[in-house]
């Protein structure tokens, strides 16, 4: 090196210089490079945060919208219910109408709808089904003379009552009301085997019979009640002109 | 490809009222019972699908599927059995007389949407 030409020299020290640049453009770049990679790491987590959070959005989406549609199923079957109820004024199709709900609605296989007897506390049985594998005895006969603790309380202060219980077998003994007054109960003794329970949707209908059933029967009743007499009226003014 | 024009056949008024206002996209033919709905099918050529209750008066659902299963015309059109005979025995009867679904009542209306789609 003592001995080199200066020329040799400057050419030496301008390749180290070009190196030093080289290094130094080189450390400039790893910074920037090394920022980059700090940066996309951020952004993919953050994206990956965005996607978690887009997935337990849908996934709630999702079960509202199954909760939605089970709601909507239960305002149907409310809506049909009363639509079916109110849809006549024929006694019998509204006694049917009570029936189609028991087996269609709730999966009643085995059911009874009693009616007080105007001015005793006896009830009628109306309407029944299945009552041929009744082993209480209780509503075999035309009339219910009482006996079953859920059935005689429901008649008594109008609430509807669940079972079965230690006393009884009845499952669900729904008061009928018109205004203040318990005018019968549906007592439903027995579900479909492939229907195991009672849910939160049946609660809805059989409050619904407690409350549009007996009003439905009862103006059904009313207006065959009127008509029969206006008829008769008819006939009897007829009669008289054609004397 | 969904089915347009659907044959409701039950006893039931009830159901009926269902089907109306569950199967408003749908066409639908109402019958009470099988002879009635036997008749129906002769008036609409272009049913799509049947949906049959099966305890009905003057002829049952399985002898309305027995009949139109029995028929070169009507025996493609697929036939969905809405029953509450729920045991095992009456899914297989109902099954190897040729429904191609059977559904138990009291039943979940999506379900039965389900099945109508996927037929």
């Amino acid at each position: 090196m003592e001995n080199a030409a200066p020329g040799e020299l400057l050419t030496e020290l301008g390749a180290t210089l070009e190196r030093a640049k080289e290094i130094l453009a080189a450390l400039s770049i790893e910074p920037s490079k090394a920022a980059g990679a700090l940066q996309t790491n951020d952004r993919l987590e953050e994206l990956e945060t965005q996607i978690s959070a887009g997935e337990r959005d849908r996934e709630e989406l999702t079960a509202r919208m199954v909760e939605a549609e089970h709601q909507l199923g239960r305002l149907m079957n409310l809506y049909v219910a009363t639509f079916q109820l109110h849809a006549t004024l024929d006694p019998t199709e509204v006694q049917a109408t009570i029936a189609e709900i028991a087996v269609d609605l709730l999966g009643a296989e085995r059911f009874v709808l009693l009616l007080r007897s105007e001015g005793t506390n006896e009830c009628e049985v109306a309407l029944s089904r299945g009552l041929d594998q009744d082993p209480s005895g209780l509503y075999s006969r035309e009339k219910y003379l009482g006996g079953d603790p859920l059935v005689d309380a429901a008649l008594e202060d109008g609430v509807l009552r669940m079972g079965p219980d230690e006393f009884s077998d009845v499952i669900a003994a729904v008061p009928l009301r018109v205004q203040d007054a318990i005018v019968g109960v549906l007592v439903v003794l027995k579900l479909f085997d492939h229907k195991t329970i009672l849910r939160a949707e049946d609660r809805d209908l059989l409050d619904l019979l407690a409350a549009h059933a007996a009003s439905a029967l009862f103006a059904a009743r009313v207006y065959s009640n009127t008509d029969r007499k206006l008829r008769t009226l008819e006939s009897l003014v007829q009669l008289v002109r054609s004397t | 490809m969904q089915p347009r024009k659907i044959l409701v056949v039950d006893d039931s008024k009830l159901i009926h009222k269902m089907f109306e206002v569950l199967l408003r996209q749908y066409s639908l033919v109402h019958c009470l019972d099988g002879l009635e709905a036997l008749q129906a099918l002769g008036n609409h050529a272009d049913i799509d699908l049947i949906l049959l209750d099966i305890n009905m008066p003057r002829m049952s659902g399985l002898e309305f599927l027995n009949q139109i299963k029995a028929d070169n015309f009507f025996k493609e059109i697929p036939v969905v059995i809405i029953s509450t005979e729920g045991k095992e025995e009456d899914t297989v009867r109902g099954l190897e007389a040729g429904a191609a679904a059977y559904i138990k009542k009291p039943f979940g209306n999506q379900e039965l949407l389900e099945v109508i789609q996927r037929l």
